[in-house]
């Protein structure tokens, strides 16, 4: 039988080593926010830092995502955009070209439902829904081929969305960039 | 002190028949996606029971297992019968009618769009409705517990709620609220469009009412299994409660921050802005606290027990345990999946790790360790330690239950496992088929006919577990003693009233849902020219 | 203690609850609209309200740029899932005179042994899409154009009311024994190809793919190697150019014999 002192010590006891698990707990939760701000910053991997909108019934007919001006594109300062659109059940381009070592914003929207790509062996990841346009730096570190799957459910023919990257030695792709202004790698 | 056996036996039943129905689903489509299959299949028919799957398990059997546990904590820890006992019926007819208005379209093959709806995607209207009649069988539940919970109080001023009780109504509450998101989606967005009033829907903003009810529908998914930690496991093994105190702050915690970190399952999505998808991840980081003080009490309370029983050392304890005990293993194998599947999960709240597995594999083996595993094992614990007290019938199958305690922890891991491996390497979720000759995809063969094998393993674990309640609802009668719950080391006499009631975390909830969403949706809604044309599915021909 | 006293600055945990979270949403919101897009160079932030707007995720419609322009014509038809959809009885009357005139090609019935599109019981979209890609000059054909470019927009409508009006006739090739390829089934995934099905009807129906079943092989054939070319590029955004190009010309010759022998 324990006394009432033995039981309220017992129970003071119980109460400081509860205290200090709850105090660890909010440091450990503490240092995760912490390490994804700082990460945020200075990888500069933050999500998308503006909303934008593009109607997905006239795309094909005005504005940046018509047909002849998807692909990738040299910019003034050397950076390169591309620019694609999903669509049931296909990235068009199909096959995107890009260079290493560049700074690369890809410019992404949809033409229908909700569609994603994800680049295997990279981290980019990103989703597209109608009505918005997705932007998205990346970088390329080597060259090589990747695939691009449509990772999001778009309908029944999901499975077999998947695109093409081609990533390029950057003197390579300036060469071909001189003489066509919006390249793709289809074909 | 349970009066309404049959209520109670009616929600399990037919939660159990419903994940029975999934898991044979679940098992099939791991099987076909695999490369044990020749990928020559109709890929609807692949869709088609995805979302027949993740209707079943998300939305319909977590919520009869909430409800029947609901009650039976109700009435065991109050002591006294259920009010509104007819209403309770009226919800389970609903739940249930709700299911099969749903799945009838979805079995016809007209509502391929999964359970997470995907709009502008739109199936037939009957499925949305069903899911909807599923979603207000059980707010009756909701109301109800309140009302018992408040009745209670009325007759026993200043005494503190049972901890079961007060953990119970915080589950329910939680889904009320939680709830809310995915209905104003279906109501005000797709159903209209499904019943051809209009034809055109924004689908960044449904994807944020549906992130709204995407997170904490895990946390109510969990409740029982919390509650089962905290009030069933410590009396099973014949120990105590660490603190009831923690464990009402934990509960308290889900309540108030399960709610506002929906947006982390949109950190990728091009709708909603920087500053707030880093709010919700904050709050995302917190939700992790609960879990974090409930190991703790779980493993003190297991420690307690041990020491009860003679165990000694630093570690020792453990060896002590009564193993053989189902409710222990049981708890012991969903601490371990929680444990990984937690790690999982602090990966994808941080946006910066997120992008390495988002929508991949990992995700789909994410959210099955965590529900199918850590959760769903202890759906199968309540309902062994129930049954004897709900049936009137001795369950003796000891050896058999812990078979098939292993055999899901086992499948869930063989599944699951490679799953995760697969999605780090960029293995996109939700495809009928891969083309596993392709060198891109080669090296993902083996682990994704290992997850089949896991599938396998999991409908045998699953068959089993349907033998054990038979066999108990058949076996010897015999007199169960009163359902109890866990006593806590210190029983509290007076607690604040802080911890005695949901006044204040309900405010805080609601406050945190506005400040966290409100903006978001509020100017979302004001959007016009977002809108975009409905893709109606299932209308070949 | 009673709930009266728990909504009070005097009750530790309602000060304690309210302001630990208010803290917290106070400092996330300052850290994640104010501090962290400041501190990111490349989105050009003028201040601290422009900050505030696109974190808060303030819309703006995509910019302009500078787009470079077709040097060949592009389907301008907005597509939408329920375009013509409900059938009208009057149109279906008007489009019954107008085809009078189709009739030499496509049939009187809307079909034909001429190896031109049977149109009866195509999908209204996509009769009155392509009649419109052949005005737009986005698909040429030496018959067709000049049909389409006397057509009003109305026309159109009616003519393609009155073929999805007209029920599907078997055609002479009907052999619904022969057993779907592989392609037809299932695609080719890592190629980009879905299953024919998903789009065309047998399965699902994207909106102005048309329905295939009975039309002639060599027609079939045709388009494919066309889309594969880029021949035809009236699709919209290269939805069907994307797939075509992917087929091998034997995966052409059994989707274009396959759809000939169904229904």
């Amino acid at each position: 039988m324990t006394t009432d002192t033995e039981h309220s010590l017992g129970e003071a006891v119980a109460q400081r080593i509860e205290r200090r698990w709850a105090t660890l707990s909010i440091v450990i939760v503490g240092l995760l926010v912490g390490m994804a701000a700082y990460i945020g910053i200075h990888q500069a991997t933050m999500p998308q830092g503006r909303v934008e909108t593009a109607d997905p019934r006239t795309l094909h007919i005005s504005g940046e995502f018509i047909e002849s001006n998807l692909g990738s594109a040299v910019e003034a300062d050397g950076s390169v955009t591309v620019r694609a659109i999903g669509q049931q059940y296909s990235f068009t381009p199909q096959c995107v070209v890009v260079p290493a070592e560049t700074p690369i914003t890809f410019r992404a929207t949809s033409a229908d439902v909700v569609h994603g790509f994800l680049i295997e062996g990279t981290n980019i990841n990103t989703m597209l829904v109608p009505g918005y346009v997705s932007e998205l730096p990346v970088r390329f570190k080597a060259s090589g081929e990747h695939v691009m799957p449509c990772q999001e459910f778009c309908g029944i023919g999901h499975q077999g969305m998947w695109g093409k990257v081609k990533v390029v030695d950057k003197a390579a792709f300036l060469n071909m960039a001189a003489a066509k202004r919006r390249l793709t790698c289809v074909d | 002190m349970l009066t309404n056996k049959r209520l109670i036996l009616a929600h399990f039943w037919l939660a159990f028949i419903v994940f029975a129905v999934a898991l044979v689903l679940g098992a099939w489509q791991m099987f076909v996606r695999s490369p044990l299959n020749a990928w020559h299949i109709n890929p609807e028919l692949y869709y088609r029971s995805v979302t027949a799957h993740g209707s079943a398990m998300g939305y319909v059997f977590p919520t009869l297992i909430a409800m029947g546990f609901g009650y039976a904590i109700t009435e065991a820890s109050l002591e006294k019968p259920l009010v509104g006992r007819s209403w309770a019926w009226a919800g389970f007819l609903l739940v249930a009618a709700g299911a099969v208005v749903a799945m009838v379209p979805v079995s016809l093959g007209l509502a391929s769009v999964l359970y997470t709806f995907y709009p502008p995607m739109i199936g037939n209207p009957f499925y949305y409705i069903g899911v909807v009649m599923v979603v207000v069988g059980s707010w009756i539940w909701v109301a109800l517990m309140s009302i018992n919970f408040v009745a209670w109080k009325r007759e026993n001023p200043g005494k503190p709620v049972p901890l079961a009780m007060f953990a119970n109504v915080a589950g329910s509450l939680l889904w009320g609220w939680t709830a809310v998101g995915a209905a104003l989606e279906i109501l005000f967005q797709i159903l209209p469009v499904a019943l051809g009033l209009r034809s055109s829907i924004d689908a960044g903003l449904a994807r944020v009412f549906f992130s709204w009810t995407l997170h904490a529908i895990v946390y109510f998914w969990l409740m029982p299994t919390y509650i089962a930690y905290y009030t069933i496991f410590p009396r099973a093994i014949g120990g105590r409660l660490y603190s009831d105190a923690m464990a009402r702050i934990s509960f308290i915690l889900f309540v108030v921050v399960a709610m506002p970190i929906g947006v982390h399952h949109l950190f990728a999505d091009p709708q909603v802005g920087a500053g707030f998808k880093f709010m919700h991840s904050v709050f995302t980081g917190l939700v992790a606290l609960p879990t974090l003080l409930t190991v703790f009490t779980i493993c003190a309370s297991a420690e307690i027990a041990s020491r009860l029983r003679g165990g000694r050392g630093a570690f020792g304890w453990i060896k002590a345990l009564p193993w053989s005990n189902p409710i222990m293993l049981a708890t012991a194998l969903s601490l371990v999946m929680l444990g990984f599947g937690g790690a999982g999960g602090l990966i994808n709240m941080s946006y910066q790790l997120d992008t390495t597995v988002h929508n991949t594999q990992w995700i789909t083996g994410h959210f099955h360790l965590i529900f199918g595993g850590a959760i769903v094992i202890m759906y199968f614990a309540i309902a062994y330690d129930l049954w004897p007290h709900l049936t009137g019938r001795a369950l003796e199958s000891f050896g058999l239950m812990r078979t098939q305690l292993w055999l899901w922890f086992i499948g869930m891991i063989v599944t699951t496992f490679p799953w995760h491996y697969v999605g780090v390497l960029g293995m996109p979720r939700r495809m009928a088929f891969y083309d596993y000759a392709n060198p891109a995809i080669s090296p993902e063969a083996f682990s994704v006919a290992m997850s089949a094998v896991g599938g396998l393993i999991l409908l045998i674990s699953g068959a089993l577990f349907l033998l054990v309640l038979v066999r108990g609802q058949l076996g010897a009668r015999g007199e169960a003693d009163a359902y109890r719950f866990a006593v806590p080391l210190h029983m509290p006499v007076r607690i604040p009233a802080a911890l005695n009631s949901f006044g204040l975390w309900l405010a805080l909830m609601v406050g945190l849902t506005v400040v966290n969403y409100g903006f978001p949706i509020a100017q979302l809604i004001a959007l016009n020219e977002t809108s975009v044309p409905a893709v109606y599915v299932g209308v070949g021909r | 203690m009673t709930d009266q006293s728990l909504f009070s600055l005097r009750n530790p945990w309602f000060s304690a609850g309210v302001g630990i979270t208010g803290a917290i949403v106070v400092l996330s919101a300052v850290a994640g609209l104010i501090w962290l897009p400041l501190m990111q160079p490349d989105l050009k932030l003028v201040g601290i309200w422009d900050a505030i707007c696109s974190a808060a995720g303030v819309p703006r419609a995509a910019g302009p740029g500078a787009s470079i322009k077709p040097d060949f014509k592009t389907s301008n038809v907005e597509m939408t899932s329920e375009m013509l959809t409900q059938a009208d009885q009057v149109s279906i009357g008007r489009g019954a005179t107008l085809a009078q005139r189709c009739a030499i090609c496509h049939g009187p019935q809307g079909v034909s042994d001429a190896n031109s599109p049977n149109l009866a019981g195509q999908f209204a979209a996509v009769t009155y899409k392509e009649l419109n890609d052949f005005k737009a000059g986005a698909r040429v054909n030496v018959v067709m154009s000049p049909f389409a470019a006397a057509m009003t927009d109305q026309d159109m409508k009616d003519v393609a009311a009155y073929y999805a009006y007209l029920p599907r006739v078997p055609s002479k090739s009907l052999d619904t024994a022969l057993p779907a390829p592989a392609i037809v089934a299932t695609g080719a995934p890592m190629r980009n190809i879905p299953p024919c099905g998903s789009c065309h009807g047998d399965i699902d129906n994207k909106a102005g793919s048309p329905w295939l079943g009975g039309q002639s092989e060599v027609y079939i054939k045709a388009q494919l190697q066309a889309f594969a070319s880029g021949g035809r590029r009236n699709d919209i955004s290269q939805q069907m150019r994307n797939i075509a190009r992917q087929m091998t010309s034997d995966e052409i010759d059994q989707a274009a014999r396959y759809y000939a022998a169904q229904p």
